[in-house]
């Protein structure tokens, strides 16, 4: 079960990134009231160059426990971006159910705005460092791009194109994410939004605009999954529902883009009981894609269900509770630990002015990886 | 042979012709080189030129080093697809045909819209 969580996000962190680590770490150790010594899984994931600004950290695998002073018998490092914080903490309950370990630590984060400042996107991460993603760059990336903002704008087109879907309904997902942040306190946008003011915001990729875009922010997040609840005030939760799907096709190559792996790891959920969706919000588009692909709605119809639905956190299907990444910001371009976070802040009863009264199952969707080829669905609940 | 493949390539497209890869086997087209099918494994492979025309798949415009720059998804009509840049403003389903630009001592292809567009 997870008995410790702990999240922290600045705009910019002056410090070390270690340093910033250290401090949610401690944090979610003391929620769970363990200490480096009981840590014995250790699971996690990096982004190259969100390090103190460097490609990699010589064998994080050394490096972060050593920092931490934990020693543990067990390392598993999860590196498809958005999803992989569900990930961990899955592959974390599985082990500690089996007997192996007894207590895990999962972090994901790092800092994001070494990178920002250089202008490198996550996608263009390689440029910067002269290496390769894929064996077919030459062919691809000799292309004048922006990604990952242009490949969503693709997927956002072409959704309009072939559903219909209006600038307007997409703006709608930014301005009920806004109504849900207002009162968070980890919320990086607290005022009010309005349709007009997403679509009046900077045009960055036709058709996505500035509002409809995450932001790329400095933070970690750890989640600590024991055998022993010792004093740790949490709910003793479980993963009543885990999928996963992987397409590592290049987009080109898919049968259509306006799908996502979601529609695959999903498959078999009950979305009965669900009192709150945690959606992956890298965009607005990102966030419409898995309304449909969760089957909320039927494929391209999602304009419509937000346009017609209050997922405000008082309304009758939240979704992104908190306001989400668009709202609470990106920690080096992965949102998992900002998704996760939040769940358990339900359920837990701890999501101070954005509470959802009587939150017992939320479902939490991750997507991520380079171009949208990874997707995890978890239904946690006691 | 990936290496084999990835020379004809570029040895191809620097003559302005616009490779693709059909699986003998399966039938499957494909862009992006490999020397297996990625649908049925096989490796009974051969390397085709496209006649060049497509239609655009998806386009989106944004503020690039030279200004307003479009990038897209091109399906060409021997049923491959391949992300591009594209010369001008296009919609969803125009007609484009290659070209061919230099860049970096190399010709890569892009797209440019067919009649009035």
């Amino acid at each position: 079960m997870i008995t410790g969580f702990a999240g922290l996000t600045y705009k910019k962190f002056e410090g070390s990134t270690f340093q910033l680590l250290s401090d949610v770490v401690y944090n979610a150790m003391e929620m769970a009231s363990v200490n480096s010594n009981d840590i014995d899984g250790l699971f996690f994931t990096m982004l190259s160059g969100t390090f103190d600004g460097k490609a990699n950290i010589h064998f994080p695998s050394f490096q972060i426990p050593a920092f931490l002073g934990i020693k543990p018998r067990y390392i598993d490092i999860v590196d498809y971006g958005g999803p992989s914080a569900l990930t961990m903490v899955y592959r974390a309950e599985k082990l500690v159910n089996s007997g192996e370990i007894d207590t895990a630590l999962c972090i994901v984060g790092g800092k994001g705005s070494f990178l920002r400042e250089n202008k490198v996107t996550a996608d263009s991460v390689d440029k910067f460092y002269n290496i390769s993603l894929t064996p077919f760059d030459e062919f691809f990336r000799v292309y004048e791009d922006m990604n990952p903002v242009t490949d969503y704008a693709l997927v956002a087109k072409r959704h309009q194109k072939l559903f219909g879907t209006t600038d307007e309904q997409r703006a709608m997902i930014a301005v009920n994410q806004r109504k849900n942040a207002i009162n968070n306190e980890k919320s990086l946008y607290k005022s009010p939004l309005s349709v007009k003011d997403v679509i009046s915001s900077r045009l960055v990729s036709d058709p996505l605009r500035l509002l409809e875009i995450v932001y790329p922010v400095d933070g970690f997040h750890a989640f600590i999954v024991s055998k022993h609840q010792r004093n740790s005030n949490l709910r003793p939760l479980k993963i009543h529902f885990y999928g996963e799907a992987h397409w590592a096709e290049m987009p080109p190559e898919l049968p259509d883009i306006v799908y996502t792996p979601t529609i695959e790891s999903s498959k078999g959920v009950s979305l009965e009981k669900i009192d709150a969706f945690e959606l992956y919000d890298s965009f607005t588009i990102t966030v419409l894609l898995e309304i449909e692909d969760i089957g909320l709605t039927e494929k391209g119809k999602g304009g419509k269900f937000v346009e017609e639905k209050d997922t405000t956190f008082k309304g009758e299907i939240p979704i992104n509770t908190g306001g989400g990444s668009l709202n609470v910001g990106q920690p080096a371009f992965m949102s998992g630990g900002v998704i996760l976070e939040e769940a358990l802040s339900q359920l837990n009863g701890m999501a101070k002015g954005h509470q959802v009264e009587g939150a017992n199952r939320v479902l939490v969707n991750g997507i991520g990886g380079w171009n949208r080829g990874h997707a995890v669905t978890m239904v946690l609940g006691e | 042979m990936f290496d084999e493949i990835k020379k004809e390539y570029i040895n191809l497209m620097n003559n302005e012709k616009l490779p693709y890869i059909k699986c003998k086997s399966c039938g499957n087209v494909f862009f992006y080189p490999r020397d297996y099918c990625p649908k049925c494994n096989s490796k009974n492979l051969e390397v085709k030129v496209s006649k060049g025309d497509g239609k655009v798949f998806s386009i989106t415009k944004f503020q690039g080093k030279k200004g307003d720059t479009y990038y897209g998804i091109v399906e060409m009509d021997e049923g491959f697809r391949i992300y591009s840049n594209i010369k001008n403003s296009l919609e969803i389903g125009d007609k484009v045909t290659v070209e061919f630009i230099e860049e970096n001592g190399r010709k890569i292809p892009i797209f440019k819209g067919l009649s009035g567009t």
